[in-house]
C-alpha cells in the first residue's frame, strides 16, 4: 500500500497546517495554558474561514451534510489538526465543528430529529455513559445499572464514572442492563434528557486533564418512555460497532500529530543547545532519543495510514485499528516524554505545549479502549475465537 | 479582460535555509516547497477582481522545473481558470523569466499581469520591473491597494515612509506588497475542482527564449551570526560605546 498523500491531500494538509499556524496557534499564545475553549468571537469567526475552506462538520458523514472526504484523508488531516497545545484535547479548538456520538446516527427517524440533528446544528451536546465504578474494560460484564420495564417505559437505576462532560450536555447515552441472566446480550442504549426526573450528576472527579473534569453520575428511580431506546432492546452492543472500531483510527492520529510537534521542537532545541562545550545534538545519547521518537512516529503513522486505508476500501480493519490506537499512543507517550527530557527545566514548564501534552497522552494509553483490551481484541484474533 | 499571475515555487518560509557545504548555493534537496507568498497575494488579488467581475480570466503562469505543477495546482485550487508552466530545469535569473512571461503574455494578450514584489528565496526584486520595461507597458510597483477602472488603474503604492497614490494606464504590470490583501484558503470543492482545470506547458526554446544565465554565482555563505547587543543606561554611555568600542562616530 502507498501512503504517499496524493496531490489534493497535500494541498489539504497545507490548508489545515497554515490554518493551525496562522490562526490557532497566536490565539493560542493569548490562553490559559490549560484552556479548552476559545474566545466565543474568535470561534466564531474561524468558524467562518472553516466553513470557507469546505471542512467544517469534518467528522459529520458526508449524507448528513459533512464535506466529502475518505477517512485516509481525515487522518492526514488529523494529523495536522492536533499540531497545537490543545491538539490532543480539541483539536483546533472544535472550530472544524463537532460530531454526534456515532451511535445517534444509527437513531431512529424521531430520535434523529430531537437529537442527531440538532448536535450536528450545533444546538445540542451529548455525554457518553458507558463505564462504571465496577469497570469500565468489560462494560459487558460490570454494566450493573438497570433499566427495569414499568408504564411503556423503563426505570434506570444505577452509577456511571468518568464521564466526560456529562455535566455541560443537554443529552447523553447510557448504557444499562435489561436482562441480568444475558451478560452481553442483556445491555441496552438509552437516550437520556439532562433533566430527567431521577438522573443527576453527583460528582466532579478531577484528574490529571485539569483543562475540564470528568463526572459520576447517578441514576435514582430514573423513568424514561420507550421512545427513548437507542436501537433495540437488550442489542445496545450492537448499535454503532463498526462507526466505534473507525473512531480509533482518527483517535490514533491526533497522537501522531502532537508526536510530530514535539518531535520537531527537540530537534530544533538539541541543535542550539550547548552542554559541556558540545551542541546536544552532537551527543550520542540525545542522538539516539531522536531516532527512536523518529522510529516510533513512522511506525505509529505506518499502521494507523494502514487502518484508514483498509476501512476506506471496505476490508476488515479491527486489528489494524487496534494496532494504530496502541503504536499511536504508547509511541507518541514516548516521543512526548523524550522531548521533554531533551528540553530539559524547560520542558516540564507550562511556557511549553509539551507538559500538557504529556498528560493528555497518558490518558490516551486509558481511553477509547485501554492497551491491554486493545492487545486482547489483537490476541483473540490471531489466536482464533475459541480463546474465548 | 484577463488576468495574468506568476507563481513561483520557493523554499517554504517556515524552513531553515542551510547552505550546501560546498557553497554553491543552499540546500533544496528533500526540503519542503511552497508557493512565494507574494505570489498568493498576487493569485488573491486576481481571483477578487474576477469575482467582482472586474476579470473575466485568471492564469496562471510558472517557470520552473516539472514540480512548478505543484503550484500551478496550489493557484488553480485558490480559484485560477488555467495554467501556463515554462518547464526548464536551468536555473532561471529575473531578466529569463520576464522574458519568458512577456512571451506569454504576446501570446494570451491579459489586460494585467500581478506578480510578487519579490521572491522569498532571492529577493531580487526585479522580474515585475523588467516585464514592464520589455513590454513598454506601466508598471505599479508594491501595490498595497488596487482600483481598477476605466482602462486605468489606481495603485497605493507602498514607499518608504508612507504610501503613494498612482494612476497608470492598462496594460500594465502590477507587484504586490504584503498589505494587499490576506490569501484565502483553497477550499475543499476547489482543490477537486482544480484537478480538472488544464495546464499548458511549453519549452522556453518553443516560445525563442533563451534563458541562459547571464550572472555568475561565485559563492553563497550564511551570514556572518550577529554578536548579542547590549544595553546602556544613558545617551552618554551609548555615545561612549559608538565612539571608543564600536568606532562608528
Ligand atoms: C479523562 C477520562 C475521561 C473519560 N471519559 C469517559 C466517558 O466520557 N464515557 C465513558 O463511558 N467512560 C469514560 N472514561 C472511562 C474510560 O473509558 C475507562 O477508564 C476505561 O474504559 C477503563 O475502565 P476502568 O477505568 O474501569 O478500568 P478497568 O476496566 O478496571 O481496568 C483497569 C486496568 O486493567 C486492565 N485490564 C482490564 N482487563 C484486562 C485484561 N483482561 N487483561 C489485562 N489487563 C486488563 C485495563 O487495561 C486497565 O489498565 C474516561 C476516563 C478518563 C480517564
Ligand atoms: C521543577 C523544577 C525545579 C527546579 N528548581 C531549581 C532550583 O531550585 N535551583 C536551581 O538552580 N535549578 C533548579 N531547576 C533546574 C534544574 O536543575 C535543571 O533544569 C537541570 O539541571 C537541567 O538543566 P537544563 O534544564 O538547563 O537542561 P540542559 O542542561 O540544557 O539539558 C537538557 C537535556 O540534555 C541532557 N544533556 C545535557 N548534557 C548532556 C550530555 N553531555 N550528554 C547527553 N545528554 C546531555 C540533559 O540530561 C537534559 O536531558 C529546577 C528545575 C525544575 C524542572
Amino acid at each position: 500500500m502507498d501512503f504517499e498523500p496524493n496531490q489534493e491531500q497535500q494541498m489539504l494538509i497545507e490548508q489545515v497546517r497554515r490554518f493551525v499556524r496562522e490562526e490557532i496557534i497566536p490565539l493560542e499564545a493569548k490562553l490559559d495554558p490549560d484552556a479548552s475553549e476559545l474566545d466565543p468571537a474568535d470561534h466564531a469567526r474561524l468558524v467562518e474561514k472553516t466553513k470557507a475552506m469546505g471542512l467544517f462538520g469534518i467528522d459529520i458523514p458526508k449524507e448528513y451534510g459533512g464535506p466529502d472526504i475518505d477517512i485516509v484523508t481525515r487522518v492526514l488531516l488529523a494529523i495536522e489538526m492536533a499540531q497545537h497545545r490543545a491538539g490532543l484535547y480539541v483539536p483546533c479548538y472544535g472550530t472544524f465543528g463537532g460530531a454526534g456520538l456515532a451511535q445517534i446516527f444509527e437513531a431512529n427517524e424521531d430520535q434523529k430529529e430531537r437529537y442527531l440533528y440538532p448536535t450536528l446544528r450545533g444546538e445540542k451536546k451529548a455525554f457518553f455513559g458507558l463505564t462504571e465504578p465496577s469497570g469500565g474494560s468489560d462494560p459487558a460484564g460490570a454494566i450493573q445499572t438497570r433499566a427495569e420495564r414499568r408504564d411503556n417505559g423503563w426505570v434506570l437505576n444505577g452509577a456511571k464514572l468518568y464521564i466526560s462532560n456529562a455535566d455541560r450536555a443537554q443529552y447523553g447515552i447510557v448504557f444499562a442492563r435489561t436482562d441480568s441472566s444475558k451478560g452481553r446480550a442483556g445491555i441496552t442504549c438509552f437516550i437520556i434528557d439532562s433533566d430527567t426526573p431521577g438522573f443527576h450528576v453527583r460528582r466532579v472527579v478531577h484528574t490529571l486533564r485539569s483543562s475540564h473534569y470528568a463526572t459520576e453520575l447517578e441514576f435514582k428511580d430514573c423513568w424514561v418512555s420507550d421512545h427513548q431506546v437507542l436501537g433495540e432492546v437488550n442489542k445496545g452492543f450492537a448499535v454503532a460497532n463498526d462507526r466505534l472500531t473507525r473512531q480509533r483510527i482518527p483517535y490514533a492520529a491526533g497522537c501522531i500529530g502532537v508526536a510530530i510537534a514535539a518531535h520537531e521542537m527537540a530537534i530544533e532545541w538539541a541543535k542550539m543547545r550547548s552542554t559541556f562545550g558540545e551542541k546536544l545534538s552532537h551527543r550520542q545519547a540525545v542522538q539516539w532519543m531522536l531516532v527512536d521518537n523518529e522510529i516510533d512516529i513512522r511506525t505509529a503513522r505506518h499502521f494507523t495510514l494502514e487502518a484508514a486505508e483498509k476501512a476506506r476500501r471496505g476490508l476488515p480493519f479491527k486489528i489494524e485499528a487496534s494496532i494504530a490506537k496502541l503504536t499511536a499512543s504508547e509511541g507518541g507517550g514516548r516521543v512526548v516524554d523524550r522531548a521533554m527530557q531533551i528540553h530539559g527545566g524547560m520542558g516540564m514548564t507550562k511556557d511549553l505545549p509539551l507538559e500538557r501534552w504529556y498528560r493528555e497522552m497518558r490518558i490516551r494509553r486509558v481511553g477509547e479502549g485501554p492497551s491491554e483490551v486493545q492487545r486482547m481484541v489483537i490476541a483473540r484474533e490471531i489466536l482464533g475465537s475459541n480463546l474465548r | 479582460m484577463k488576468v495574468l499571475v506568476a507563481v513561483k515555487r520557493v523554499i517554504d518560509y517556515n524552513v531553515k535555509i542551510r547552505v550546501k557545504a560546498d557553497n554553491t548555493g543552499v540546500e533544496t534537496a528533500n526540503v519542503k516547497m511552497s508557493m512565494n507568498p507574494f505570489d498568493e497575494i498576487a493569485v488573491e488579488e486576481a481571483i477578487r477582481m474576477k469575482e467582482k467581475g472586474a476579470a473575466t480570466e485568471v492564469i496562471a503562469f510558472s517557470a520552473g522545473p516539472a514540480q512548478c505543477q505543484e503550484t500551478i495546482r496550489t493557484a488553480l485550487a485558490m480559484g485560477a481558470d488555467r495554467g501556463v508552466l515554462v518547464q526548464t530545469d536551468a536555473e532561471l535569473q529575473p531578466l529569463a523569466v520576464a522574458k519568458l512571461l512577456k512571451a506569454v503574455v504576446d501570446k494570451e494578450q491579459p489586460g494585467l499581469v500581478i506578480v510578487g514584489k519579490q521572491a522569498i528565496d532571492d529577493d531580487s526584486n526585479q522580474t515585475g520591473q523588467m516585464l514592464a520595461a520589455l513590454l513598454g507597458w506601466s508598471v505599479g510597483t508594491f501595490a498595497n491597494k488596487l482600483n481598477v477602472a476605466d482602462g486605468s488603474v489606481e495603485v497605493k503604492r507602498e514607499v518608504d515612509g508612507g504610501l503613494e497614490n498612482i494612476k497608470i494606464k492598462m496594460p500594465a504590470v502590477i507587484t504586490t506588497d504584503l498589505r494587499l490583501n490576506e490569501p484565502r484558503y483553497a477550499s475543499l470543492p476547489n482543490i477537486m475542482k482544480a484537478k480538472k482545470k488544464p495546464i499548458e506547458t511549453l519549452a522556453p526554446d518553443a516560445l525563442g527564449v533563451d534563458v541562459a544565465p547571464r550572472l555568475k554565482t561565485l559563492k553563497v555563505e550564511e551570514p556572518p551570526k550577529r554578536k548579542a547587543g547590549i544595553k546602556v543606561k544613558t545617551v552618554a554611555e551609548l555615545v561612549e560605546k559608538l565612539r571608543n568600542e564600536a568606532g562608528v562616530i
